[in-house]
């Protein structure tokens, strides 16, 4: 491909200096059939009429972010794109140290390829015999804000690829936390990759091709796909979970928030720039949930449905006060889910959420199965446990979620071009 | 109809010409670098870099040729992110290869003999795929090398392989016969475990043919059908037959009735046709190679899902003979494939001893096949670790075709 994108300065946002022009020839793109349809009319009032109302919310297909050189591996810091395929491996028995080694660098290679909107090798060989190495069904589509990012869960530093003197300090499976409901084919994994991006065939060919390379050195354990950012980023407006309240109004948005709470400084070395990865399949049952009176609703929540300002406020952005009281009662709940996850009540603790809806379709007794795939990144993964020891058991929204599935995954720093992820952890 | 085998050879003839044509189109840069020199050790060294330009992939090598004799080729990706193979062909055919590069992993190394004559290296991915490579010196007549006389012998044996299955076949659908007739319905059921392996050790062999003066899209006289039709792919206007008609009335019915055992006389009488025609047939290295790998799609498609087997649930049984079917044509081409890609033979080598070590934890004298019954809740639990062996088994597999379809 020639029109491969360059390296932004800034590893988390797309170039910011031609993201402008290119939400312009987006919409320049859209307009361009109705465009020739009205020429005899006027084709310029035409065009500018059709751009839409661009408040950080159209896709940009052709935006592409680095994938080596940029510090911390995308996905983390990077605005939330619209959908994500969230998949967790097993190394399978038998696999040596340089088996992993060359499954991380060949992933690392069509990790770069699939970011930059390139196939992760030949998909029509010249000859018949052969087997493609691309899938292919991501051909025509362009980059999509593709990011995907690789996990090391805490059973690969145990004795089978002599890792654990290597061991990030915090990493260990969670505890066993209030009202966990977990089901082993949802839970755990040695490595997970999360790939997201504004198109979900682009998100799905990504996972679907590196399940493909890794084959036979890692077998899968479980899925989520997400669809609908659940989570918003530092441009964006606060999109909403399937119970139909904005979900992350109080999420990390800052530089400072995320060197203070999601970096890792002083960990092992080579995890320096990382972070740690908790992925938790909460499942919703939004059916006897939509049967909740909208005052009940709000009272779990501690926010008001159309506006999601705190019930102590009017705008979404004003600060909950949880102490408020009138005729003797909290206007928030105590137990309300806004006021359980506080960080005013928590120690100061804050944790990035990156979540995704997803849907299973339905379930055996004929409901729709749905949820939340709950994504959080932090430099402790205590901070999640501390927060969900007290989530699991006072929060009112336990009437009507589950937590089913869930993995902690050390997330290493993005490689130096020529390098690959988690290379140090082998030197 | 011709039997599968045969189709495929003539569909791979063809493309090779066809990329044949277009290489020759294909002009290659040569950069004019210096040939390589031969060191004390008497072989060349050439080595080939793949790096990323800032927008392309691209291959290059510090010589474009060397005086024929032994040639080291050394690979190292720097920065070339979608280039993971490289190889070295003539005319076609591949000589050397390098699989699994990317960027961060040491460079690796292959030493072919060569004798003078132009080469190409392929680096599928690259911007410049492919690039001449000139060996000076002795140009020797093409030969018939021994890869080829490797696989060719192979073939041959493998056809002897095919033979004795359809010989099994024949007695053991003769003994299912003699016990449906008797009326001993646990006869019949330890008879029909024992006749099915036979089938599905060469499925992909025999599938295809059809009772002579019938044509190839009825399934009257499809054999295939005939024999191992199951109820997913029910034709209702020709109804059931074959092994899976007498399967149901066992299992299912529970009895013998006068319509299992015509069932039992047709079936014996389609698969001696099957025996005369399928018998002493000649197989090209790519028909074991493209067998070897449906045999497994067979067992991901039917018996991991428990469709072959619905009534008797000895899937099992059948998966463990599609197996030992497969890796037998792998075991004929081994001796070649060896000297084609050491590597790649020793994955496959792997992956077989998991999936039988696997399957072995299911053995069961006691069952009929001898194998446990693959019941519902069985494939509950371990379904899922079935799949991603036979899965792991396949991916590699599935290669096989194309390296010894171009091997020299």
């Amino acid at each position: 491909m020639t029109d491969a994108r360059q390296p932004a300065d800034d590893p988390d946002s797309p170039r910011a200096g031609e993201h402008v022009s290119r939400r312009g020839l987006f919409a320049m793109g859209a307009g361009g059939l109705v465009v020739g349809a009205l020429a005899g009319v006027g084709g310029t009032m035409a065009a500018h009429a059709l751009e839409p109302d661009d408040n950080g919310e159209a896709v940009d297909a052709s935006v592409s972010y680095p994938f080596y050189g940029t510090g911390h591996q995308s996905g983390v810091q990077t605005e939330p794109q619209r959908h994500c395929v969230y998949m967790t491996f097993d190394v399978d028995p038998g696999t040596t140290t340089s088996d992993l080694q060359t499954l991380f660098a060949r992933w690392s290679a069509g990790i770069a390829q699939l970011m930059a909107g390139r196939p992760v090798g030949v998909v029509q060989p010249s000859r018949a015999s052969a087997v493609a190495q691309d899938t292919g069904e991501a051909a025509d589509l362009e980059p999509n804000a593709l990011t995907v990012t690789l996990g090391l869960g805490p059973a690969l530093f145990d004795d089978r690829f002599g890792l654990a003197a290597k061991k990030p300090k915090l990493l260990a499976e969670l505890p066993a936390l209030p009202s966990d409901n977990l089901e082993e084919s949802l839970t755990g994994g040695d490595l997970s990759l999360q790939a997201c991006a504004e198109d979900p065939q682009v998100a799905y060919h990504a996972i679907r091709d590196l399940a493909r390379i890794g084959r036979g050195t890692v077998s899968t354990r479980w899925t989520v796909m997400g669809f609908g950012r659940a989570s918003a980023g530092a441009g964006q407006s606060t999109p909403r979970n399937l119970m139909g309240f904005k979900d992350g109004t109080r999420n990390i948005r800052s530089d400072e928030e995320f060197e203070k709470f999601v970096w890792l400084g002083d960990d092992e070395e080579w995890m320096s720039g990382g972070t740690y990865q908790v992925a938790r399949k909460i499942q919703m049952d939004i059916e006897i949930w939509d049967a909740d009176r909208i005052g009940d609703q709000q009272d779990v929540f501690g926010r008001t449905k159309s506006v999601g300002a705190p019930l102590t406020g009017t705008a979404e952005f004003d600060t909950p006060k949880f102490t408020e009281v009138r005729h003797g009662e909290h206007v928030i709940p105590q137990n309300a889910h806004i006021a359980l996850a506080a960080h005013e009540n928590n120690g100061g603790i804050k944790i990035l959420r990156r979540s995704y809806n997803y849907t299973d379709g339905i379930n055996q007794y004929g409901q729709l199965d749905a949820g939340l795939l709950f994504i959080t990144y932090q430099n402790d993964p205590d901070h999640f446990a501390r927060l969900q020891k007290k989530l699991g058991s006072y929060d009112r929204l336990n009437e009507y979620i589950s937590h089913i599935g869930s993995a902690v995954f050390a997330i290493p720093p993005a490689p130096e071009p020529g390098h690959y992820l988690a290379e140090k952890l082998f030197s | 109809m011709q039997p599968s085998n045969r189709r495929l050879s003539a569909g791979a003839a063809t493309a090779a010409a066809l990329v044949s044509a277009a290489l020759l189109l294909t002009g290659c840069a040569s950069d004019g670098q210096s040939a390589a020199k031969q060191t004390s050790s008497g072989a060349s060294h050439v080595k080939i870099m793949l790096t990323n330009d800032g927008s392309d992939d691209a291959c290059a090598l510090d010589h474009t040729s060397a005086p024929a004799g032994p040639i080291t080729f050394t690979v190292d990706n720097k920065s070339a992110t979608g280039i993971s193979e490289v190889e070295l062909q003539s005319d076609q055919r591949i000589l050397g290869e390098k699989e699994n590069l990317a960027p961060g992993l040491k460079p690796v190394s292959f030493t072919l003999t060569l004798d003078g004559g132009k080469y190409t290296v392929y680096c599928p991915g690259g911007k410049n795929e492919n690039i001449a490579f000139t060996v000076t010196g002795k140009a020797t007549a093409p030969k018939t090398g021994s890869v080829q006389t490797l696989l060719k012998q192979g073939s041959k044996e493998y056809a002897g392989y095919v033979d004795d299955q359809i010989a099994g076949m024949v007695t053991g659908v003769a003994a299912l016969k003699t016990a449906v007739d008797s009326g001993d319905i646990d006869a019949a059921k330890k008879a029909y475990g024992q006749a099915r392996p036979f089938y599905e050790r060469i499925e992909s062999d025999v599938e295809g043919f059809v009772i002579p003066g019938t044509k190839a899209n009825d399934n009257a006289g499809n054999l295939d059908y005939l024999i191992d039709m199951r109820a997913s792919n029910l034709d209702d206007s020709v109804g059931w037959h074959g092994f899976h008609a007498i399967e149901r009335d066992l299992w299912q019915g529970g009895a013998i009735t006068a319509g299992t055992k015509s069932l039992a006389t047709e079936l014996q009488k389609n698969v001696n046709t099957l025996a005369s025609l399928a018998k002493k047939l000649n197989y090209k290295p790519e028909d074991l190679a493209n067998g070897a790998a449906g045999l497994l799609e067979e067992v991901q498609s039917e018996k991991i899902k428990g469709e072959e087997e619905a009534f008797s649930h000895i899937d099992l049984v059948d998966f463990a003979a599609n197996v030992e079917g497969s890796q037998q044509a792998f075991e004929y081409l081994k001796p070649g494939l060896k000297k084609i890609d050491a590597s790649l033979t020793k994955q496959i080598n792997t992956q077989f001893d998991k999936v039988n070590a696997m399957l072995d934890t299911y053995r069961d004298p006691a069952a009929i096949g001898g194998y446990e019954t693959y019941t519902p809740a069985l494939k509950a639990r371990d379904a899922n670790k079935l799949s991603q062996a036979v899965q792991a088994l396949q991916d590699p597999l599935s290669r096989l075709a194309e390296k010894v379809a171009t091997a020299q």
